[in-house]
């Protein structure tokens, strides 16, 4: 049998417009960057690991059971799969597909399985997959809210905004009103309604919605305030949000975002200080050391690109849009990434992935790469002000 | 529980979609250097999932000390043996790993194998089976690098594909050819013991021992005849036992056949001082040019034969020692030939130089017989 065997680099890192990108993966991709050479502590007391909750070693009776019992396996997994939404470490989806495992092979898979395993996948951006697992729960259990309201995500990241809003518009028969307006009106703000959906959504009453709910309003009305051109009250939306859920750490990074546009790198530092270990951090991380020009830069640089070679080489595609960024902000290889953030924009459709895109373009000097982007923009009638540089230049 | 609340409870997953958070994906690395019949490389698992497969951490505290992994060391090999197999062309390799260290990557630390694998026959084909962290975490992914020579790979190992092969010699003759070639040539140029006896048996082959000193030859064609018979000789000589050796018809144990080596230098080297065997030094390069070959042959099994080209390369590996023996007597003996008559060459370097060889080769003899590595 043959193995999935790639010489050298990947095709993406070797193509010819990534030549600079082809060096670092030569230079530190092959052997797999470690920071130091092995070594042997000195003492034994010395820590080499600190566990998480919930990444301890299980005992054989104790894995029997959740292969036994759906009733253990769902709550256990829906904890990994919130740890890893809370602590942005993807291994927890491993933890949880484990759990699954046993339950997805059965002739006839329970469908709150399924939606789990959705969550998995759209977590690792397999958004095909994901939607796949969602429509066999759905053919099953046609009016389970919560495999609606996944798939309107899904479809949503995917830029299909009539299909997901169809979504909606199925889960309102079952759900919370609040969380159908949310539902429906983000959608409201990408297809031409921005003023109105952000209208909407603001005058949602706050402590009616569940805390989470609380936190998707925040970071919805602070992006949709910053595609609206008013910085004051998108940065506004996204303090108050980390107030009630400092841990989401979407919300997190969409506050990092609007700081490093505005230049101010030094409170960017302070609002990741302590979040280093997370991937889409580090990057903000790098870019305010970028504008800063200190020596900070140095290590966040090497530490993101031993890690974006550890996913290249795995094959993993989950930081695609954060590839493109690292090398167009941190590594400034406009043509490198702008080949990343085009493979992205063939899979994800975000405003932020058109928005790299659009940069990328520009500052490669290809205005035409941005084309389909930009025709997806009119087409939609996605209004984002950031844009507008970008959309006039070409 | 009601529908909308079983909503709200999942709510936050959703952001994940348009998020992409993550430290990295659990991963364990497995750099594998194939040379001949071994492999020799490392193998690194983050301590976390060492924790996770095994479980370490003794006292439960929720941190593993160094202590507590090296305790573990025995534990962990088992499950290393349980789940990391290497063969060549689907006959088991012996895998050993050695001392384990900590190696600092950027999503944390991890447990850093060195390991040795002794395959039956040199590698032409590598079959890898992967099944770490099987059962606790389906995403986690084996990152190997693989080289054998100036060709490096690499591949993503899974559960899922638990077998995975790889070619490591192209199967073309003439690479094979090629490669051995080169290695003969590098051989006999850095397998300076060859050399001095071959030397040692080329020095006086400009002279003539006549009414007990060295006279030089007035004519070249003797020399060259001298040259020629001794070359031939050891060529002859070690051609055989290299090809018995490197096809495993006879085995000598490399202490002996080095402690020979070592000692037919010193036996050359004083026939030029105190001549024993004055026109026949052919029959020395012969006699000990057999157990020069099982030196050549100790060689050729550390880098093994390739599967389906073994004659091939012994035959090149062969032809490089001889055309990197015939390159050092090309360069060398027109220089002796040419002071051959002056009193620095018959009363300097024959005496002189052939006693320093000896003295080197004493030395070598003693370390390879009395202290072997």
């Amino acid at each position: 049998m043959q193995g999935r065997l790639r010489v050298g680099c990947s095709r993406f890192f070797c193509s010819r417009r990534a030549l600079g990108v082809a060096l670092i993966c030569f230079s530190v991709g092959l052997l797999n960057v470690s920071r130091a050479a092995p070594h042997i502590p000195a003492n034994d007391a010395d820590v080499v690991a600190e566990l998480p909750m919930g990444a301890r070693h299980s005992s054989a009776p104790s894995q029997a059971l959740t292969a036994t019992r759906l009733d253990v396996a769902l709550p256990l997994a829906q904890f990994d799969i919130a740890q890893a939404r809370t602590t942005g470490d993807l291994r927890f989806l491993g933890y949880a597909e484990a759990i699954l495992q046993p339950w997805l092979t059965q002739a006839k898979v329970a469908p709150q399985v399924l939606v789990l395993n959705a969550t998995i996948l759209q977590s690792r951006h397999a958004f095909d997959a994901s939607l796949t697992e969602l429509d066999r729960a759905l053919e099953v259990r046609p009016d389970d809210a919560q495999a609606w309201l996944t798939r309107a995500t899904v479809l949503r990241v995917l830029g299909r905004y009539d299909a997901a809003m169809q979504s909606c518009k199925h889960m309102a028969a079952a759900a919370d009103a609040a969380i159908t307006t949310l539902c429906e009106q983000s959608l409201r703000g990408l297809t031409g309604h921005l003023e109105d959906a952000y209208a909407s959504i603001a005058s949602l009453p706050q402590r009616d919605l569940p805390p989470e709910a609380q936190a998707w309003r925040y970071s919805e009305l602070g992006e949709m305030a910053e595609r609206l051109g008013n910085d004051t009250a998108a940065e506004h939306w996204f303090r108050e949000g980390l107030q009630i859920a400092p841990q989401d750490f979407y919300m997190r990074t969409a506050c990092a975002d609007l700081l490093l546009r505005q230049q101010r790198a030094a409170e960017t530092l302070q609002l990741l200080s302590g979040y280093e270990s997370m991937e889409p951090m580090l990057l903000r991380i790098a870019i305010a050391h970028e504008q800063l020009h200190d020596n900070g830069a140095a290590s966040a640089d090497a530490a993101l690109s031993s890690a974006f070679m550890v996913e290249q080489q795995r094959g993993d595609s989950v930081h695609r849009r954060e590839q493109a960024r690292y090398l167009l902000d941190v590594s400034h290889q406009p043509e490198a990434a702008l080949a990343a953030a085009r493979q992205n924009w063939g899979v994800q459709r975000e405003p932020d992935d058109i928005l790299i895109l659009l940069r990328a373009a520009h500052d490669a000097h290809q205005p035409q790469a941005a084309g389909p982007a930009l025709e997806f923009v009119e087409q939609q009638g996605l209004q984002d002000v950031r844009l507008e540089p970008y959309r006039k230049a070409s | 529980m009601n529908r909308s609340t079983r909503i709200t409870a999942f709510l936050g997953l959703l952001l994940l979609a348009a998020a992409a958070q993550a430290h990295i994906a659990s991963n364990g690395f497995l750099v594998a250097h194939v040379e001949g019949r071994t492999v020799n490389g490392s193998y690194e698992l983050a301590v976390r999932d060492v924790e996770l497969a095994i479980g370490v951490d003794a006292n439960r505290d929720g941190r593993v000390t160094w202590g507590e992994l090296r305790a573990a060391q025995p534990q962990i090999t088992r499950y290393l043996a349980q789940h990391l197999a290497l063969a060549a062309q689907g006959a088991a390799c012996d895998l050993t790993f050695q001392t384990m260290q900590i190696n600092d990557r950027v999503d944390g630390n991890y447990a850093w194998l060195p390991f040795t694998a002794r395959c039956p026959s040199a590698v032409s084909e590598l079959t890898i089976r992967y099944t770490i962290m099987e059962g606790v975490d389906p995403s986690h992914r084996g990152l190997l690098t693989l080289t054998a020579g100036a060709a490096v790979q690499t591949a993503v190992l899974d559960g899922r594909t638990a077998h995975a092969a790889f070619a490591v010699f192209s199967p073309s003759k003439w690479r094979a050819f090629v490669e051995y070639l080169q290695a003969g040539v590098w051989h006999i140029l850095s397998g300076i013991d060859h050399l001095l006896f071959l030397l040692s048996l080329l020095l006086p082959a400009v002279l003539l021992w006549r009414d007990g000193r060295w006279e030089p030859v007035t004519q070249a064609r003797p020399a060259l005849i001298s040259i020629l018979k001794v070359v031939t000789a050891f060529t002859l000589a070690h051609s055989i036992t290299l090809t018995l050796a490197a096809l495993d018809v006879v085995r000598l144990p490399s202490r002996l056949t080095e402690s020979v080596i070592a000692a037919s230098i010193i036996v050359a080297a004083l026939n030029n001082i105190f001549p024993i065997v004055t026109d026949s030094r052919a029959r020395i390069a012969f006699a000990f040019g057999l157990l020069h070959g099982f030196g050549f042959a100790s060689v050729l099994s550390d880098m093994g034969l390739p599967h389906g080209a073994r004659v091939v390369s012994l035959l090149a590996f062969n032809l490089g020692i001889e055309a990197g023996q015939l390159a050092v007597v090309l360069t060398v003996m027109p220089i002796v030939y040419g002071i051959r008559a002056g009193a620095f060459y018959r009363r300097g370097v024959m005496p002189w130089g052939s006693a320093a060889i000896a003295l080197i080769a004493t030395v070598w003899l003693v370390q390879r017989a009395i202290f072997p590595s």
